[in-house]
Parts: structure tokens; C-alpha cells; sequence
């Protein structure tokens, strides 16, 4: 138990680590593993709040039922992904920016680091957007609207989640303009 | 059921501390449930939802009563993130004792709200919200291959 308290302390929010030192002394948390596990384990490490990943060769998708059945390097190429990726968070970082500067919201803050997008809006909550390159997706957390994670529909050349058919940019501006009161012009 | 905890090497130079919620430590050292049911049992439904790609699995188990409504006990295994095993051991404790209906209604911003969950760990909130669902679909779908294909009136 002494043990869980002291990891738990010591977990940082942020690291800015080389890649070899990941290799050699990341920190793993591991509840327990499904029987029919068979990953191999030191692939996955999880180091404070940033995602960090040390991606294994053999990413297997885990069950039948989950969602992770797709072999998403067959959808979207990996350096493709991070194109397209790259460029939408870019993006959304500048202009947001500049609506920053003329909305006046306390608190106001957007960085940009470890290729995680984190916008703070004082009061009114943060938004974390961020690469989840394994499952080729866009990961968002909204204080608005919680999780959502966005896939590349080539059809509509836009980030969509399934779940609610959502557009990444279409939501921002609606949530955007909803807490703020301005509006935004994001696509 | 196990859980394995390793201790930061302390050569690793920390940036700013975090420090979690008093829910998710209780939840990460005294997590409910942990453990497996057989998943062949007909009363048993499995969740499994992740991807150890993303860094988080989850496996949550329900066992239902032989009336089909009420969720008798739970069991849940996760692999990943303190958050996400604090999230699915959230779950494995709020749906027991509870109709398979209204379970399906639990909602991942409930789990976050009661974890104090930061922004960037709100997917592992939707991901025990997932799990639930996934638990449910699977002993639904167990009871109708049972039943002959039929339904199962709820």
C-alpha cells in the first residue's frame, strides 16, 4: 500500500524525456491483466499526465467486442496521419490564438507542447487536444462536451467522431462560441 | 485477483507534481472487485474495451441474476492508466446491485465528476462508460443464442 501512495505521489503531470531514457526507466502502472493477454508487456508504458508512448512493433487490438479491432495502419497511413494531424492542430493553435487575443476571457491561455494542444479558459474549463497515433485518431477532452476521439473521413476531408458524427471543427466553433460569446471561424 | 505496481525510478527528473484526487488513490489502492467470473457462466456477461496500443484495457464482468434484470456482482480487471483503473473500479462498484437497464444510462462525466478527473483523463472515464455498455451487450447477446436466437424479455 506504502508502495501505490509514494508512485502515485511521484507521478509527474509533464516529463520532457529523451527517448532512451523512456527505454530504461519508464514507469509502468498495471492493475491486472486479462488471461488472454498476449502483448507484450514493457510495449506500453504510461509516464504522468502527457501520453508518451513507446509503440510496440506488434500493436494488437485486444478483443472482439472492442473497439480496437481495426487495423488502423491499412486506414491511414502513419505518415499521413501525422500530416493531416499536424496540420489541424497547427492550425487550430494559431487561430485560436488570435481569438484569444480578441476575446477577453481570464485566464486565457493556449500551449502548445509535447504535441498536446492544451487551451485554458480560466473558469469556464481546458480543453486537451492531442494525437493518438496508434489509433490514427484526434483525441479531444471538452469541458463542455467530455471525451470525444476523431477519425480522418477522407469522403468529407474533416475529423468526424463516429459516436455523434460530430466534426472536430464544427464542434470547437459551436463549444467555442457557447462559452465565450464570440464567434469562431475554425474550417 | 493481482495488481502489480512498479516505483518510479527516482532518476527520472520531474517536472511540475500532480497530485490525484483522494477518489482515484482510494480507487487505485483499495480498487472493488478485482478479479475475473467465468466468462462461459450464461449469467455472466464480459466487457473488454481499449487497446493496449492506447495504453489502457479494460474488463469488466457482470454477473446477472436468473430473473435477466438485476446485476448481482462485478468483477473488473484494467491495465493503464491509475485513472482507468480508478474508473472501471468505479463502475464495477456503482452497477452492482442495479438493473441492466439503468446501468446502460451511467454516464462517463459521473465517473469523471466523482474521480475529479482532469481534462486529459476524461477518456478513461468513457472508456469504463464503454465497458458497462459493452458488458451488457455481451450477456444480452449470451442470453439470446441461449434462448434460440430469441430475445430476451426485460
Amino acid at each position: 500500500m506504502a508502495t501505490a501512495s509514494r508512485f502515485l505521489r511521484k507521478l509527474p503531470r509533464s516529463l520532457t524525456l529523451s527517448p532512451t531514457h523512456l527505454r530504461s526507466n519508464g514507469a509502468r502502472v498495471l492493475s491486472c491483466l486479462s488471461q488472454k493477454n498476449t502483448v507484450p508487456l514493457d510495449s506500453f508504458w504510461r509516464i504522468g499526465g502527457s501520453r508518451i508512448r513507446h509503440v510496440s512493433d506488434t500493436t494488437r487490438s485486444f478483443s472482439s467486442q472492442g473497439p480496437a479491432s481495426v487495423d488502423y495502419s491499412s486506414v491511414l497511413q502513419e505518415d499521413e496521419f501525422h500530416r493531416l494531424a499536424n496540420f489541424t492542430i497547427n492550425d487550430l493553435l494559431e487561430k485560436i490564438e488570435d481569438y484569444g487575443d480578441n476575446v477577453q476571457i481570464d485566464g486565457f491561455d493556449i500551449d502548445y507542447g509535447n504535441e498536446v494542444l492544451t487551451l485554458k479558459l480560466g473558469s469556464l474549463g481546458t480543453y486537451v487536444i492531442n494525437k493518438q497515433t496508434p489509433n490514427r485518431q484526434i483525441w479531444m477532452s471538452s469541458p463542455v462536451s467530455g471525451p470525444s476521439r476523431f477519425d480522418w473521413d477522407r469522403e468529407a476531408n474533416a475529423w468526424i467522431y463516429r459516436r455523434t458524427k460530430a466534426k472536430l471543427y464544427k464542434l470547437l466553433e459551436e463549444e467555442l462560441e457557447k462559452l465565450c460569446g464570440e464567434s469562431i471561424q475554425l474550417s | 485477483g493481482y495488481r502489480t505496481r512498479r516505483p518510479v525510478s527516482p532518476s527520472i527528473g520531474f517536472g511540475r507534481h500532480r497530485s490525484y484526487h483522494e477518489n482515484v488513490i482510494d480507487h487505485f489502492e483499495n480498487p472493488r472487485n478485482v478479479g475475473s467470473f467465468d466468462k462461459d457462466d450464461l449469467n455472466v456477461g464480459t466487457g473488454l474495451v481499449g487497446a493496449p496500443s492506447c495504453g489502457d484495457v479494460m474488463s469488466l464482468q457482470i454477473k446477472v441474476d436468473d430473473s435477466g434484470q438485476f446485476i448481482t456482482d462485478t468483477r473488473f480487471k484494467s491495465f493503464g492508466y491509475g485513472s482507468a483503473i480508478a474508473s472501471s473500479s468505479v463502475a464495477s462498484e456503482w452497477i452492482k446491485g442495479k438493473a441492466i437497464e439503468e446501468v446502460l444510462t451511467i454516464k462517463n462525466a459521473e465517473i469523471a465528476k466523482h474521480l475529479h478527473l482532469p481534462p486529459v483523463e476524461l477518456h478513461c472515464s468513457m472508456l469504463a462508460e464503454d465497458a458497462i455498455k459493452s458488458a451488457v451487450k455481451n450477456y444480452k447477446e449470451k442470453q439470446a443464442k441461449a434462448n434460440g436466437g430469441a430475445a430476451k424479455e426485460t
